[in-house]
């Protein structure tokens, strides 16, 4: 079975939700789509304050080269312009709809099926662009930009990211089991955006067989490979899911396409079949509520900007015990503020937990056990990342290859003296960067 | 029997500490650096904490430069007029007057004034906890609270009172180490001055979420500016400011402040004071 | 749902179970068949020292916390583990002053000067060892001989090889006895079996990897074999520096012991080597019988510098990528 080449950890698995289905979530009270949803810049506004919107009518237009297109998820009026809670721990922009119910398309959104063979490849990129789609794995990365690399790099594999490693989270999985058709489609496209000099694979872990057979009866016949993965913690990182299918290395630096691969996640390949065959952009995505402390488990489909508050009735509200809600994965997740927090095209799970370790001077000394340094997917020695970031040595901690660090956080799940080593890692660099912005300012 | 063993000895081991001796004396010859003596009386008059704010890595350095060039111009913003008073009276120039700064806190968003968001358990630093979400307060552009900024300071002007940074205005000595220190900008440089007028807050929020953030906010409401008889108040992306070579030190402008808590502060630079009275 | 109070840290948020105290308290279990089968062989001293040993270090831990204003960590494993360590690598009839003194040496003098866990350069119970052997060297090389009711002593069989040669070294013991440990010598280190079982244990709970003790009993092995072959007639064979002296327990318990072994990979395999050359070479060539502890200890005066060699290794390589692109 394949797998990366060095580190990993193997946290409780926890995927509690893999066997129920995916649930639609009605219209909510109210909407926040954030106008900040993806990497790069947010995109600009363009309705007004009482305007009457359609669902999936632009709001937000992309601005500049990386940036991505933000539309409404239902029809109703714009309430306000304002900045509001991100579940990226800050604030964004965020434009407020009231639904006024009716739930209406807009015009030339949501058509029927239609062949996407017809289309040339500037088109589906142009449709892709359009429907605002990014990376829905996390980073957020427009699809756009993405598959279209420099002329100079020459693409041969494309990957899907099925691996879905993080504990809890079941949305691809989902994704995979009940739409395999549409996921090998959205493969497709990509493909043929490369004139089918690339060959595709879909990478899926071995802890989804249900997902694993039901892509190989339709993938393998078009030539499509599906890979079973090692379940191993961060399996479904880019770097780590190049290495393991392809046994290439990507360096320091580097972009996979620099190295011929290009890495999509599952619910993007379905976004990507959604906007070129049905015009339909980037509104609602599955994403998983788990964790120990809610009633009810469940797979939704939410549309982009229900809020959490609207979620956590959805599932039957969640225990007196939760001390943390997280957006995203266990492990690269983060921690909520607000409840008010909407649903971004990145969100792909909800999780309440009962951190009982939380203490502000939880962190005790490094006892150099080495564990740190054998999980490290990237090969560097966390440990000692976080002791030169705590003795603010800016310019030697470079040296070390911080930037090589992935913030997978196996290092900080696997540490005895419970360090955080990932802040330590994610301090140093907001610090470094502080630094050449003040030098080149 | 005593002087067997005594002789050889003391005899080797003088032998070795007199060649040692002659060995150091001729490295110390061949070696010898020479100094401008001046360099080394000016770096005795300098403070000597290497804060760098004149811009030079080190006190040392500045004197050398200072020695070499004897330019007026250069200021040790640490040692103020003193200083430089006492610069030019070793060097037989006429120092440029210093114009002393200090660091200000444009933030009154203590425990007690500003909204929380929720409890921050991560590591206790400002820039971390920036990383982790918004802060522990609601406001993006507040100080944070747990106090980066005071490590860098050489001088122990700094504290941490209720979730806010207090100056020592005494001790501070206008370095700016601190002003990179923190994540949210909000610790500028202003000058010393006998009266200071200035808008204790850095929020460019629109006046709505900037009360609901915290009561000691700037709302923009234009009413300072209004009052303002020396047109040293603009308001400038939601956030009034005070120009501090135009401002006449009268006061109106925090009469007519609505905010709960004022956001215009006067400051008294007591040293300040104490000098303009002698003069 | 709004009284919910939700507090906020950085990712992961989800932990291992391993902690400071499962690594001690997992160390403590793998030697506790070794402990058990002392106190079979010597009885009721054995016993004694086993106790004297784990609560003084305990009780210097629990004062240098106090006198340091630490938060207190006497009960978090690591004075309990170089308790149990120092009593392994004594013999049976030590007096009971001299084992508080060593207790000392180790949890003041070694660990707490340099900082407490995790800043100690060296192995707090090998120094320990190591002072009580230099200081009190009549005591410490008479090894009471197993089930004697009167406390009978003797020479250890590397003590016998070094003053009287190969011949009656070898007379006085079987192999066997030596993989059992029913022979003279320290508590701890006279059965290979029962060290072996309790280092299977870390194996399994990933405690300690295979790097450091393969190494270091590799390199022991083909140094002495190599003399062997050359002239088996004064050289001992390999078998017998496997099961006699302190090798196995040195080995897998003190060599790879966190904080005072190497982080990277390549830094353990120099370490091991370097433990299991200088061990064969003092055993040997040396003046003493016995050479494990002197090894790890001058092996641990080298960790910070292979540590080093391996950073700047590291970082020499990273210059260059930065370089080149």
């Amino acid at each position: 079975m394949k797998t990366f080449n060095s580190g990993g950890v193997h946290p409780p698995e926890n995927k509690l939700t893999e066997d129920i289905s995916i649930e639609v979530m009605p219209v909510p009270s109210e909407v926040a789509i954030s106008l900040n949803q993806h990497l790069g810049k947010p995109a600009k506004p363009v309705v007004k304050v009482g305007s009457e919107v359609k669902k999936g009518q632009l709001i937000g237009e992309a601005d500049g080269f990386i940036s991505a297109n933000v539309h409404a998820s239902t029809s109703g009026k714009v309430k306000a312009v304002k900045p509001h809670p991100h579940p990226g721990g800050q604030y964004a922009m965020t434009v407020f709809i009231t639904p006024d119910g009716k739930d209406e398309w807009a015009e030339g959104c949501n058509t029927a099926p239609a062949d996407w063979k017809k289309l040339s490849k500037k088109e589906i990129i142009e449709k892709i662009r359009d429907a605002g789609i990014v990376g829905m794995g996390g980073a957020g990365f427009p699809t756009n930009v993405k598959l279209s690399p420099p002329p100079d790099k020459s693409i041969d594999t494309i990957i899907l990211n099925g691996a879905e490693c993080e504990p809890f989270l079941t949305a691809d999985h989902r994704l995979m089991v009940e739409t395999p058709d549409l996921v090998v489609q959205g493969l497709e496209i990509i493909s043929s955006l490369f004139e089918g000099k690339a060959k595709a694979y879909i990478g899926i872990e071995s802890n989804k067989p249900d997902a694993i057979a039901a892509l190989k009866k339709l993938a393998e016949p078009k030539g499509i490979g599906v890979v079973s993965l090692k379940t191993k913690y961060p399996q479904g990182a880019e770097k780590q899911l190049i290495n393991a299918i392809t046994g290439r290395t990507i360096e320091e630096g580097e972009l996979p396409f620099d190295k011929g691969c290009l890495v999509q996640n599952i619910g993007t390949a379905v976004a990507v079949y959604e906007a070129v065959c049905m015009n339909k952009p980037l509104i609602e995505r599955v994403l998983t509520v788990s964790g120990m402390e809610i009633a009810e488990r469940k797979n939704i489909m939410a549309r982009i900007g229900t809020p959490f508050r609207e979620i956590v009735a959805y599932c039957g509200d969640m225990t007196a015990k939760t001390n943390q809600v997280i957006a995203g994965g266990p492990m690269m997740g983060k921690a909520l503020f607000s409840l008010d927090t909407p649903v971004v095209k990145t969100t792909s799970g909800i999780l309440f937990l009962n951190n009982s370790r939380l203490n502000k001077s939880r962190e005790r000394t490094c006892i150099r056990c080495s564990k740190c340094v054998e999980v490290c997917p990237q090969g560097l020695g966390p440990w000692l990342l976080a002791n030169v970031a705590q003795l603010k040595e800016f310019d030697e901690i470079q040296l070390y290859g911080l930037a090589n660090c992935t913030e997978c956080g196996s290092c900080t799940y696997v540490c005895p003296s419970k360090r955080e080593l990932v802040h330590w890692i994610k301090y140093a660099k907001a610090l470094v960067n502080n630094r050449q912005k003040r030098k080149s300012a | 029997m005593i002087s067997e063993a005594f002789i050889p000895a003391v005899s080797s081991l003088g032998a070795v500490a007199l060649a040692l001796g002659v060995i150091i004396h001729f490295v110390s010859k061949k070696f010898h650096v020479e100094e401008d003596p001046m360099v080394t009386i000016i770096n005795d008059i300098l403070p000597g904490v290497n804060c760098g704010a004149c811009g030079y890595p080190s006190c040392n350095q500045f004197a050398e430069v200072l020695v070499e060039t004897k330019d007026s111009s250069m200021s040790c913003p640490a040692g103020g007029s003193d200083l430089a008073a006492k610069l030019g009276d070793t060097l037989g120039i006429e120092m440029a007057e210093p114009k002393p700064q200090i660091a200000v806190l444009m933030c009154q968003g203590d425990n007690d004034i500003a909204r929380e968001t929720a409890e921050y358990m991560g590591i206790q630093d400002c820039w971390a906890a920036t990383q982790a979400f918004v802060g522990p307060k609601q406001c993006r552009y507040s100080c944070v609270g747990l106090g980066s900024c005071i490590a860098y300071c050489d001088f122990d002007a700094m504290r941490l009172e209720n979730g806010l940074v207090v100056i020592d205005k005494d001790k501070c000595t206008g370095c700016e180490a601190c002003i990179a220190a923190c994540p949210t900008g909000v610790l500028v440089m202003q000058e010393k001055k006998a009266e200071r007028y200035f808008i204790a807050c850095n929020s460019h929020d629109k006046g709505a979420a900037t009360k609901k953030a915290c009561d000691a906010g700037c709302i923009a409401c234009q009413k300072c500016v209004k009052v303002c008889e020396d047109d040293a108040i603009v308001i400038d992306n939601f956030l009034a400011k005070i120009d501090q070579e135009k401002c006449t030190a009268c006061g109106k402008c925090i009469e007519v402040c609505p905010t709960k808590v004022n956001c215009i502060r006067l400051e008294h630079d007591l040293n300040a004071v104490k000098q303009k009275k002698a003069s | 749902m709004d009284s919910v109070n939700l507090k906020v840290s950085y990712a992961p948020f989800i932990r291992s179970k391993d902690s400071i105290e499962s690594v001690m308290y997992n160390v403590a279990l793998a030697l506790a068949p070794a402990t058990v089968l002392s106190i079979y062989l010597f009885g009721m001293p054995a016993l004694i020292v086993n106790v004297v040993c784990i609560l003084s270090c305990i009780a210097f831990e629990w004062l240098m916390d106090t006198v340091r204003k630490k938060p207190n960590s006497c009960l978090d494993g690591s004075a309990l583990v170089t308790g149990l360590l120092i009593a392994l690598n004594v013999p049976a009839n030590l007096p009971i002053w001299m084992l508080v003194v060593g207790s000392f040496i180790a949890i003041v003098g070694t660990k707490h000067v340099f900082g407490g866990l995790g800043y100690n350069v060296f192995n707090p119970a090998l120094v320990a060892r190591v002072f009580l052997l230099i200081s009190f060297p009549a005591a410490m090389t008479s090894w009471p001989v197993p089930f004697s009711v009167d406390m009978e002593t003797a020479a250890s069989p590397l003590g016998i090889l070094k003053t009287d040669g190969l011949e009656a070294a070898m007379s006085s013991f079987s192999l066997m006895d030596g993989f059992y440990g029913t022979m003279n010598g320290s508590l701890g280190e006279t059965s290979t079996l029962a060290l072996l079982a309790g280092a299977a244990w870390l194996f399994y709970k990933r405690y300690i990897t295979i790097t450091i003790p393969l190494t270091m009993i590799g390199s022991v092995f083909l140094f002495t074999g190599l003399f062997y072959l050359l002239d088996p007639t004064t050289y001992a064979s390999p078998m017998f520096h496997m099961v006699t002296g302190g090798l196995m327990l040195g080995a897998f318990f003190m060599a790879t012991d966190m904080v005072t072994s190497p982080l990277s990979v390549r830094g353990q395999i120099v370490f091991g080597l370097g433990c299991g050359l200088l061990t064969a070479i003092i055993r040997l060539w040396g003046g003493y019988p016995e050479g494990v502890s002197f090894a790890i200890l001058i092996m641990n005066g080298f960790v910070p510098l292979i540590d080093r060699w391996d950073l700047n290794d590291r970082k020499a390589k990273n210059q260059k990528k930065s370089e080149t692109t």
